[in-house]
């Protein structure tokens, strides 16, 4: 149990939670400067994602 | 009048033989004291300088100390203190174990986390390095001394790893700390969230 909580204590996982006019372009562009690296952002968040285009508010995406 | 010196002179006479003898006679407890204080500290004290090397140094200062009381002959204060001091020595394995168990909780924890941080650090530096232009809040300068950062505490990380499996526990636990605190500074320069266990 103490390792549990050591292991989520220090989950160093990178999230962006969907706003609305959020794109996954905006997004990449924001954490990264660069938009057309959104192609990463939906690589990585591919088990919640099934288009790029197609995000929802509230949806919480992995940032590489 | 000379009659008075004279018994002046035999009672300070008496009293110094006497003090002499009574002093005389705790040598000898005096010399066991002191060996069996310094018995229940060498038993103890290899194992503790591995987790508590300064509780064993300031030890080692009060051993010289009473071996030199010794010395001087004033065996009736080195018996109680020589005995406190056993006392404190065959403690000291207890506190390096309590020690050595925090430690291990530390490590633990900077194990399981602190590799997590730093390949977090390296994927988002990654994707930066990609990037044909750097976000609003990052200088190519502040970006610089984030690289800088990481790989700085890759290197670090390795040591500590080292000194963990050559049972350097609290060394390992020291470079470790370092590592997650270079890490924090990385992911604050790079606009990451920082892993709540870490700040």
């Amino acid at each position: 149990m103490a390792d549990d909580d050591a292991k989520d204590q220090y989950d160093a996982t990178q999230y962006h939670e969907v706003v609305k006019g959020d794109t996954l372009w905006k997004i990449a562009e924001k954490y990264y400067g660069d938009g057309s690296l959104y192609k990463d952002i939906f690589e990585a968040n591919k088990d919640i994602l099934k288009d790029p285009n197609m995000i929802k508010i509230g949806q919480k995406l992995r940032i590489p | 009048m000379k009659r008075n010196i004279v018994g002046v002179m035999t009672i300070a006479l008496v009293s110094a033989f006497l003090f002499t003898a009574c002093g005389s006679g705790d040598k000898g407890p005096a010399e066991l004291a002191i060996k069996a204080a310094e018995e229940a500290f060498n038993a103890s004290k290899g194992e503790a300088a591995k987790y508590i090397p300064d509780e064993v140094k300031s030890l080692e200062g009060t051993l010289a100390a009473l071996k030199e009381k010794f010395a001087k002959g004033n065996y009736t204060e080195v018996i109680p203190e020589a005995k406190s001091f056993a006392e404190k020595a065959k403690g000291l394995l207890d506190a390096a174990k309590a020690k050595k168990e925090e430690l291990t909780k530390t490590w633990t924890e900077f194990d399981q986390g602190v590799p997590k941080m730093v390949a977090a650090i390296q994927s988002r530096v990654d994707m930066l390095s990609k990037s044909k232009k750097l976000p609003a809040n990052l200088t190519a300068e502040k970006f610089a001394d984030a690289k800088s950062g990481l790989a700085a505490a890759k290197e670090e990380w390795a040591k500590a790893l080292e000194s963990f499996k050559a049972g350097n526990l609290a060394d390992a636990v020291s470079a470790a700390k370092s590592v997650k605190d270079k890490a924090v500074a990385a992911m604050e320069t790079l606009g990451m969230q920082v892993p709540a266990g870490a700040k």
